[in-house]
This record gives structure tokens, sequence and C-alpha cells, in this order.
């Protein structure tokens, strides 16, 4: 096995441990990749932030030829209605399976937070071992950006009788789509 | 002294079957859950660095408090920095009106419970809603948080649904999934149409003028993502200086909090973020970010007392509450508050909250220690609420516990009111070994559990009879017995000495010595413990001793500690810390000297083990004992459950609220039980007391012994 893809490994694990779900996808299969996982799941609807990475991958045009509608502006406003919501994720971490939500792009915030089923694409290249090489990362940035974020699985609390409880005003579910790029 | 109503709360606290089962089943868990979510750190490591970042950041809170405020100021976000709490409710109350703000959504902020913020601008006609699941349903009940990290444990499904129902207006089933689906669904409406919202901060970075904040929910992320005025709330105990410093909180927090490696989301924002403005238009700008920074007297307070400083180490995550024998029982009503509960808790309602309430709630610490183990910031939280307790004492003696303290520190006084004792206590023994009911008001002493009776004839009178046999003798020991050993656990005592003379040391017991005074440090008086500290040192002739060896870890960590009494560098400074360093406890004395053998008479018996507080982690002894006895043959050592959870005696403890000593000491019962054994092996005379009055007065054949005796009877040394 790879570095790269023992680093994947870990990450998945870690992942689904949080009751996230995983998966990897060669570039020229991605958008494939997400579109069947709206076949999969039943969604019909979502916002897309987009980056030039995702324009690159081609999910909005595989998503819209699998019958999904996509919103693309108004992101807003149709994130109150809209099931899915997908965003970059900046980096992964594979010790944790957490992902990274870097930079001010609202849209990118509001996708990742308001959706039902979020799907957060994050590129292999860019999955850190663990948290303190995250941390080193981000401390080494010239200027730290407005936003910063470890999104790590679905929304959870514990708050009735300590039960725990997936799903609670953030994603119900949340998936990670990694993107073999290097 | 618990006052009577502190003790209707506890009554009350006690007769909550929700709040007993599911904070008995989360304190039950926990400590397994948060060890597993630290594999592969080093928490000792985490947590120091957390002392090192935090204690730097008091050191250099002002000069951490302008370069945040520059910082942030730079990225686009407002700073205010108040020096009252007062002042920083009216600095808000003014920006909410200022702004023509009707609907605030809130995430979690105990500092803005410090400033009784949704009071306040309730009043004014502002709605301030509690996004946090536990903290809405605790709005809607009307209560307080009973646990800082799940402030609604104290509700079940049932209340919940009926909450909900009268909310909603419809109809809520008691099914958690659901319940959890109706929060998600009406709380989406204030997210989306609030004009502001409001957040606490774990974090406040003063180098990049960035503020943290950690939830599951993604309550926090809604607050800080939707509406165009943000509003950060938080005290100056929150700063570090740079990034790097924050890690090492966020390392400790989750694993500390909820046994999580890491929580949901971790979101970290720097001055003013990007927000949609109109959602049909689809414009955007720079929201408008503030950051109220509460720099109130009570915070200063604590900066500026040595004593006390430690507590701005705390990072708030709610592990001493977790491992509390007391508040797994009582949960955080009881202390009152109305925001920080728990051992932390009563040292920060003392400084921020109300120092009546904290001298109150003080009384509910056992002084067991098990919270210092796990502190996220490696405070000292037991010693801390001591001298809570002293200052408390010294201000406002109580004149009963005063008389008692007096009399004990008076040796010729309290020997002869303990001679007296034996003889008139006989009423109540009924000829037996135990005292299991005293007349009216003392009747609360013997809730659950039986007392010992005084001894007919203290372990002095009989010392002079014993004749010691000592083969080949390599040295002479001073026996310290306390007040137990002397007066009413002479046989052990007897077993130490025959343990002590079998591997070549002689016993000689300095007869000027008294009780080692921890009752009086226990209660606060200072005074009266530094008097026997010094009766002791000079009765004790340390320097004509190889060692002193002590049955009870209370007294040998007492023995230990009479150096704070004396000013360094004097004579009885010098003393005291000879007696310190020669004084050690039974089991370890014993091991170290080469008392550890293969030997024992083959009887087969099934043992478990107590450790007491205080020898585990005041002494931190806890192998040596157990080698002791599983080296000897017949011996089978059971572990029981929570084995150095303490038993509830906690010294003067189970006299002064016995409400909550007596249902520790059955939980303790319970996890002896379950092993199966016939026998406990103890090393402290206090736990040896409550442990077997426990089992007299559940009437179990279980025995408790000593492990000097079981020691001495395997290897037929008595």
């Amino acid at each position: 096995m790879s570095t790269t893809d023992a680093l994947y490994e870990r990450f998945k694990a870690n992942l689904e441990a949080v009751n996230g779900e995983c998966s990897l996808a060669a570039k020229a299969d991605a958008a494939k990749v997400v579109a069947d996982l709206f076949k999969e799941k039943g969604l019909k609807t979502t916002c897309v932030a987009e980056t030039d990475f995702l324009k690159e991958l081609g999910i909005v045009p595989a998503l819209k030829d699998a019958g999904v509608e996509v919103f693309t502006d108004h992101i807003r406003l149709h994130a109150e209605t809209a099931q899915g919501g997908i965003s970059e994720a900046q980096y992964g971490i594979a010790d944790l399976g957490s992902i990274m939500q870097i930079g001010d792009e609202v849209d990118a915030r509001i996708v990742a937070t308001m959706s039902e089923d979020y799907i957060g694409i994050v590129r292999e290249s860019t999955i850190v071992d663990d948290y303190d090489a995250m941390f080193d990362t981000l401390c080494e940035m010239p200027e730290i950006p407005n936003f910063v974020g470890f999104v790590t699985g679905p929304s959870r609390t514990a708050d009735i009788e300590c039960v725990s409880t997936v799903g609670v005003h953030g994603p119900l579910r949340l998936y990670v789509v990694v993107v073999q790029d290097a | 002294m618990a006052s009577l109503e502190l003790k209707q709360e506890i009554q009350e606290a006690l007769k909550n079957t929700t709040l007993s089962r599911t904070l008995g089943n989360f304190c039950a868990t926990y400590p397994a859950k948060r060890e597993k979510s630290y594999a592969g750190v080093d928490f000792e490591a985490t947590r120091n660095s957390i002392k090192e970042v935090k204690s730097y950041a008091a050191e250099h809170i002002d000069e951490l408090v302008d370069e945040f405020t520059k910082n942030c100021t730079a990225r686009g976000g407002h700073v205010f920095r108040a020096k009252s709490t007062e002042e920083a409710m009216d600095w808000i109350r003014n920006l909410v009106k200022e702004k023509g703000v009707k609907t605030i959504v809130k995430s979690k902020s105990m500092a803005s419970e410090e400033i009784h913020m949704n009071k306040t601008l309730a009043s004014d006609g502002v709605l301030v809603q509690e996004t946090d699941l536990g903290e809405f349903i605790i709005a809607l009940e009307g209560n307080t948080p009973v646990h800082m990290v799940m402030p609604a444990l104290h509700l079940n499904k049932e209340q919940v649904a009926d909450f909900f129902t009268e909310y909603t207006h419809e109809k809520n089933e008691p099914i958690i999934a659901e319940e959890v689906k109706t929060a998600r669904r009406v709380m989406r409406e204030k997210f989306t149409t609030a004009e502001m919202g409001v957040s606490g901060a774990n974090v406040a970075v003063a180098e990049t003028g960035t503020v943290f904040t950690m939830t599951n929910e993604g309550n926090g992320r809604m607050v800080g993502t939707l509406p165009k005025i943000h509003l950060y709330v938080f005290g100056i105990e929150k700063f570090v200086k740079s990034l790097s410093d924050a890690r090492y909180i966020f390392k400790a927090l989750p694993r500390n909090g909820t046994g999580q490696r890491i929580t949901s989301y971790i979101s970290m924002y720097t001055g003013a973020t990007e927000v949609v403005s109109d959602k049909d238009a689809d414009t955007k700008e720079k929201k408008e970010f503030y950051a109220v920074i509460l720099d109130d007297p009570g915070r200063r307070a604590i900066l500026g007392d040595p004593d006390f400083r430690e507590i701005y180490n705390c990072i708030r995550c709610g592990a001493c509450l977790d491992v509390c024998p007391a508040f797994a029982l009582l949960g955080g009503h009881v202390y009152g508050s109305n925001v920080y509960t728990g051992g932390i808790g009563t040292l920060l309602t003392h400084f921020l909250v109300s120092e009546e309430r904290a001298d109150e709630i003080q009384n509910i610490c056992l002084q067991c220690g098990r919270c210092k183990e796990v502190c996220g910031g490696g405070l000292h939280i037991p010693e801390m609420i001591m001298k809570l307790r002293e200052r408390s004492y010294e201000s406002n003696p109580n004149p009963v516990y005063k008389f008692a303290l007096d009399a004990v520190s008076d040796r010729k006084l309290f020997h002869s009111m303990l001679r007296i004792a034996s003889v008139a206590q006989e009423p109540f023994t009924k000829g037996t070994n135990f005292i299991r009911h005293l007349p009216m008001f003392l009747s609360g002493m013997t809730e659950g559990r039986s007392l010992m009776s005084i001894a007919p004839v203290p372990f002095r009178d009989i010392f002079p009879t014993i004749q010691q046999k000592v083969e080949n003798k390599k040295g002479t020991i001073g026996i310290f017995t306390g007040c137990l050993l002397d007066f009413a656990y002479v046989d052990i005592a007897k077993a130490v000495i025959a343990d002590l003379n079998s591997i070549g040391y002689y016993v000689d017991m300095p007869m000027g010595q008294s009780c080692c005074g921890a009752p009086a440090t226990y209660m606060g008086d200072r005074e009266n413990a530094k008097k026997t500290a010094e009766l002791n040192i000079e009765a004790m002739h340390a320097d004509q001793y190889d060692y002193i060896v002590s049955a009870c870890p209370t007294c040998t960590h007492q023995l230990r500690e009479y150096k704070q009494f004396f000013e360094e560098g004097s004579d009885m400074y010098k003393k005291a810390v000879e007696l310190g360093e020669k004084a050690f406890d039974f089991c370890k004395l014993f091991y170290d000297l080469g008392g550890l053998e293969e030997s024992g008479d083959d009887t087969p018996i099934t043992i478990t083990y107590h450790d007491s507080c205080h020898l585990k982690r005041e002494l931190g002894v806890f192998k040596e004992q157990r080698e002791l006895l599983t080296k000897t043959n017949g011996i089978n050592l059971v572990e029981m459950v929570d084995s150095d959870v303490c038993c509830g005696f906690g010294g003067t403890y189970s006299i002064k609220l016995p409400e909550v000593a007596a249902p520790i000491l059955a939980k303790k019962i319970q996890h002896i039980q379950d092993t199966g054994a016939s026998l406990v092996a103890v090393d402290c005379p206090g736990c040896l007391m409550q442990i077997r009055g426990g089992m007299d007065a559940h009437e179990l054949p279980i025995e408790v012994k000593h492990t000097a005796v079981i020691i001495a009877e395997k290897r037929g040394l008595i």
C-alpha cells in the first residue's frame, strides 16, 4: 500500500467511526461517484458551492444529467429547502476523519451547515497525518483566514438522557469523496 | 457547616430518579470512555502544555487583551473590554437597541449567563433563543444547567416531550430521535430569521484575534454563519497567546468533556466574515462582528490571589464533575450558582457569582482528590476548596466544631474524653463492636452504616505489655498510631508491630503523640491543625528513629504536610521536614524494607481491595499492597469496579453530610459484593470504619480488614 493509500484508509476508518461515509474516486470518476451517491441516497435537490476544482471534476453537469436539481447561486435562499449540499474541503485529517473548511466564502459554509446531506470533496494529496500536523499547517499560514473549521462527521447530541443521537442542527448525514489528484 | 437549606436541596436531588439514573450511568461509563479517547495522546504532557500556555496568558493578560483587540479590529471586528458584568450587559443592551435587533440566536455561552443576558434582553422585548438542545430544554423548563457540558441531564424523554408539546402546540412523542428532529425544525426558523447571533468562546487567540467555538450539534456554526450581526461574549480567562497554544486545549477539551477525540465542529472566527445580506438578491457583505470581553473584579480577584490563580488554567471541560462521587449522586443544581457546578464550580462561584453560596457548597467536596487526576488544566481543585473552607472557618467558625476541635488539639483532654466515651457508649453498642443508633440529632451519623465502638483499653496502655521478638535487628521504627488505631482499632496497631518485627525492626511508640490534626485541617481550622502539628513534631522525636510508620494514610499524609505550618528555615520547619521525610504508610514501608515474600497459610480466600483516597492519590501507593497480598499463598485477589473511588468516609464528611456519604457507601458495597469476595482489604482505618459499618448495617457477612492484619494472620505472626 502506498503512503497516500494508507492515509486514505485511516481517514476512512476514522470517519466511519463517527458515523460519516467515505469513498475514494479517481479524478475522472469523481463526478460519477457523486451522482451515484445522490441516486443511492435518493437525493433530488442540492446546493453546490462551486470552486475551480469542482468545475474541473464536472460535478454539476453530472448531477444535472442524473436528474438532480442543482443550485449554484442564491445558495442562502435555496439551502432552506435543498436536501443536499456540496463543497470542497481544503484538507483532510487521517487520524480523525475530519475535513477542513478554510476561507471566507459564505456559500461554502452555508452548504456545509444547513443541508441535511452534506458531501465534502477533498483532494487525496491534502490529507494530513494528524491533528498536530493540521495545526502546524494553520500556524504556518501568513494570515489566518477569516474562517477555519474542523468538521468531523455529521452533527450529534447526547443532551437527552445521554443517548447519542446523530443529526441535530447541522447535517444529518455526511459523506466525503476523496479524489485521487496526484 | 452545611445548612439546613443545602441539606434539603440535597434531599430533593437524591429523589430525582432520572438524574440519578442518567448521571449515574454517565459517570460510571465516563472514565473508560475518556481513557479510550486518549489512545495515542499523552494526557500528562497535554495538560502540562495547557498549564504552561494558560499560565503565560495569566501573567501577560493585559498585553494579550490589547493584542487581541488590535488584531481583531484590524480584521474588521469591534472589541469591548468590560470592567464589570454590569458594564458588559449595558453595552450589549445598547448595541441590541441601536441595531433594532428583535431575535437573537445563541450558542452556549456561560459568560452570558453570568451577566444575565437572556433575562435582561427579554425585559427589553428581545427574544434570546438558546439553540443548544440541552440549553433549549432547560430554558423551556425555566431551570438552570445541571451539568456544564450536559445541561439537561436531570430530565427524561417524557418530560422533554411534554415541554415540546407545550412549545409547538403539537403532540410530541417521548422518542429521543423524534425530539431531536423537533428541535432541528423549530430552531431552523429562528436561525434563518434572527438578526443577531451570540456565541461563547472556548479559546481566544491574542496574536491573530481569533475566537474558537467547539460544538457537536452544529448550532454554533449556524449562529456564526447566518445572522448579519455576530457577538462573542467571553471572559479574560479564555486567552492564549498564539494559535499554536490553542491546540493543546482542543486536545484535552473534547476528550475530557465527552470522551470524544474531537467534536463534530471546531470553528475559528477571525474578525468579520462574509455573510449573505439579502438572500433574495444574493448579495454578500462583511458581517458586523463584536467581541465583549469580561474583565470584571471577580476575574481579577482570581488572578490576584496566589492561592487561587490556578483557576485561570481551567478549560471548562467538566471532567472534575464527571469523576466526583458526590456530583454523580447530586448533579449540579445543589451547587446553586445557576452557572458553574461541581468542584470547579464551587471555586468559580466564590469568585464570579456568590461567596456566600460558595461557603455553603464547599461542604459537598469529599476531598477524595479524584478530580485532580483528570483535570485538563492540572488544577489542584481539592486543595483550593480546602483553602475556601479555611477562609470560611476563619471568618465564621462553627461553635460546636470549634469546641470539638479545640478539645482534640488538647491531647490530655481529648484522650480522657475518649476514655470516658469507651464507658459511656455502652448503652448504644449493646455489647457489640458497633454503635448502630445514636440518639436524636446525632442519628444522621449512623445513616446507612454503624460506627465502631471505642476500645475498652487504648493501644497506648497495651503497648508496654507487647513482647517484641526481633531477630537480626536492622533498626527501630516509631509508630504513629493516630486516634483510630490508638482508641478503636488496637488490633491493627498490634499487627503492624508484628509484621515489622518479622522483618527485623523494633517498634517504639512515643507516648506524647496525639491526633494528627487532619480533622481540624479538613474542617478548615488551621489554628488547631498547627497546634497538633507542633505537639506531634515534638512528641515523635523523628531524629531518634530510622522511620516513622503509620497505618492510616490520612495521618501519614498529614505528618508529611506539617512543614506547611511553619516558616521555612525555622527550627520547627526543619523538624517537620525530618518527620515528613521519615514518615511512611505501613504498606509502602513494609514493602520497601523487604516485607515481600512468598508466604501464607495456603487457606484459600477471595479478597478484594479498596484504595484509600489519600494512599492512592496523595501518597501514590497502590501497587505495593496488591503485590503483598497476591504473594500471600491462599489469597485470590479480585479487583472491584472503581476500587479507587471514595467510600464516603472523607474524614468528618460522613458526619457533616451523611445523606451524601450513605449512597456513596452503598455503591461501594455493591461493587464489593459483585466481586464475590469474602474479605475486603483496606489500608485506611477511616475506610475500614466506613465499609465495615456499611456491611454491618446491610447485614452482610463480608469481613473488612487492614492489610497489616491480613498479612499478620496469613503469616501466623499474631
